[in-house]
């Protein structure tokens, strides 16, 4: 079957030491919010872990994906652990800047940048 | 014969009348699978006459036949043929039936046709009711060997899984047709309840504000997913405005129930202390306590006081925000001025949230519109959102127009653009009129999905997006 391409695609990666990477892709919104509340089951919210969530390719978020984003960071916070945004591009970054989510949020330019944050800390 | 005679009732008639019911075949129209079984019975047996039978409280009634007369229905439930034959769960053969004391009385025997010889297998449900028979009838004598009459009672089975076969696709049919209809009654209450449920969030009408032209308008993306914009505008006691525009997260039920808390609360709020940060502090703890289990509740708002209503200098506004876009003000010489309560943050989401206020004054020819991001968001054709860029430039035309007039073209503007079917718009425009113009309110609801129900407020409601805008 022909499909177009998917609205959201969601992925789930472990990385060195208690880091699990979270790449979010497309577009998320009402209709594709409840995959990527889905895709954090798969996520280990455990003591100390520190999920980052991937948006270079995020293209669009509305509020039902933002409740999403503050669900990931609900679990991680009350697990111990922490989220952070990695390459938030700029339409979403504008949408954090009015919600005043980035004053909840750690922002970094990179995946890289937020990798390697966490494991200086 | 009207009653059937005593002996031809099978014991377990009742449960057997139910199951010929079950099958609803009686008084079906002709079916090409029974003719072919008449066919092949008669072909196989070589009898001139094959029926399909089965049998009714007081009848025969015929499914197939082959070699019988046109217009041979039924016949009555007397002794010897078919009626007799139910009673046995084996084959019933009758070879000689006018020798035969089983059928001698019976008037096809003794009449019409002639019949001489019977044989009948019957057709038997999986729980054991025999339903009627299959049969092979002659107008002389014959004699068979049971073992050769055995392909009967295979005919017979045949029948009755194509009565099986032919139930169960009833069944799905008409399951399948009740779901449609149960779906097709659920989207409509639910468009019905998300339509009134919309039109209890909103104030039925604006008030008149001393030296203010107010506007607003709702536009409803999805007549059945409510979606959680609202606005207000009331008076405190001590003479001043409040008024509020917001968005609640999520559609639906859910978010019915929290934008009507969120209105009331805010009302609530302000009428105990109006300081507009303090509102926005008692409607996040309102929120976060109403929704501490489970997913994140949260909405967002601007909430504004208006003070000097009615003097010749304008009005002061004071306006916090949390999490909402930013405010315009369109001022009189065609200036557009971003209106930020900056860093204000969701309401709702942290305990501990920090709000934003600003402050300004609308003199007269100034316009202040507040949106929900159903308007930003908004994309024209090529693809750019409405809040960057387009919607200022756009703005600064509209400078010294009335309230209904801004309202009008934001309309217009929203009919040519893009919009995420999911996402209502709300729409508030406080104008201070130019010395010497006069004021007027309004207030238009429309609902965009083409199903607006005729209680709408307004005849914008029957117009559908799709639709040019009248001009």
């Amino acid at each position: 079957m022909n499909r177009a391409l998917p609205e959201l695609t969601v992925a789930v990666h472990r990385e060195r030491g208690n880091a699990v990477r979270v790449t979010v892709a497309g577009d998320l919104d009402y209709n594709t919010a409840p995959e990527l509340r889905r895709a954090l089951d798969d996520v280990p919210f455990t003591p100390g872990v520190h999920v980052v969530l991937d948006l270079s390719a995020l293209t669009f978020c509305d509020s039902s994906g933002i409740t999403v984003l503050v669900a990931a960071h609900r679990l991680a916070t009350d697990a111990g652990g922490s989220v952070s945004l990695a390459a938030v591009p700029p339409a979403v970054a504008r949408i954090f800047g009015i919600t005043g989510l980035d004053q909840v949020f750690t922002l970094h330019p990179t995946v890289e940048d937020a990798l390697s944050a966490d494991r200086e800390r | 014969m009207t009653v059937t005679e005593q002996a031809l009732v099978p014991a377990d008639e009742e449960q057997r009348l139910a199951a010929v019911r079950r099958y609803a075949i009686l008084d079906t129209p002709p079916d090409g699978a029974f003719d072919r079984v008449t066919a092949l019975a008669a072909r196989l047996f070589g009898t001139p006459i094959a029926t399909v039978t089965i049998v009714d409280e007081n009848r025969i009634w015929f499914k197939a036949k082959k070699g019988l007369p046109d217009g041979v229905e039924q016949t009555g439930r007397v002794p010897g043929l078919c009626a007799s034959a139910i009673l046995h769960d084996t084959l019933y053969v009758v070879a000689d039936a006018l020798r035969d004391p089983r059928t001698a009385a019976n008037p096809l025997v003794h009449g019409e046709p002639g019949v001489r010889f019977y044989a009948a297998a019957p057709i038997t449900t999986r729980d054991g009711h025999r339903l009627g028979t299959v049969n092979i009838l002659d107008t002389r004598p014959r004699s068979f060997e049971e073992a050769d009459l055995a392909a009967l009672g295979d005919l017979a089975a045949i029948v009755m899984d194509e009565l099986e076969m032919r139930r169960s696709a009833m069944r799905t049919v008409a399951l399948e047709r009740e779901l449609r209809a149960r779906v097709e009654a659920e989207r409509t209450r639910l468009a019905r309840l998300a339509n009134t449920l919309q039109r209890t969030l909103l104030p039925p009408a604006l008030p008149e504000v001393p030296g203010l032209e107010v506007a607003a308008h709702y536009r409803i993306a999805s007549a059945d997913r409510v979606g959680g914009d609202f606005y207000d505008l009331f008076p405190l006691a001590d003479g001043r405005w409040a008024f509020f525009v917001g968005d609640v997260c999520g559609k639906g039920s859910r978010a019915a129930a929290l934008t009507s808390l969120t209105r009331y609360t805010l009302r609530a709020a302000a009428t105990y202390d109006p300081d507009p940060l303090e509102v926005l502090k008692n409607l996040n703890t309102v929120l976060q306590h109403e929704y501490q289990d489970g997913d994140a509740r949260y909405c967002t708002a601007l909430f504004g006081l208006l003070s000097g209503c009615g003097g010749p200098e304008g009005v002061e506004v004071t306006l916090a925000g949390g999490g909402h876009p930013p405010a315009y003000a369109i001022r009189g010489d065609g200036t557009v001025e971003s209106v930020h309560p900056a860093g204000g943050q969701l309401i709702g989401l942290l305990p501990d949230a920090r709000f934003a206020v600003t402050r300004l004054r609308l003199s007269p020819g100034d316009t202040l519109l507040l949106y929900t991001d159903g308007l930003s968001e908004a994309r024209t054709p090529d693809g750019a959102m409405l809040g960057e860029g387009h919607l200022p430039d756009l703005l600064s035309g509209l400078a010294g127009a009335s309230a209904p007039a801004v309202v009008a073209s934001l309309r217009d503007l929203l009919a040519q653009t893009v919009q995420s079917q999911s996402d209502d718009t709300a729409l508030l425009v406080l104008a201070v009129p130019a010395a010497g113009a006069a004021t007027t309110t309004t207030a238009t609801a429309a609902a965009a999905a083409g199903r607006s129900s005729a209680t709408d407020r307004s005849p914008a409601a029957d117009r559908s997006p799709d639709e040019p805008s009248p001009s």
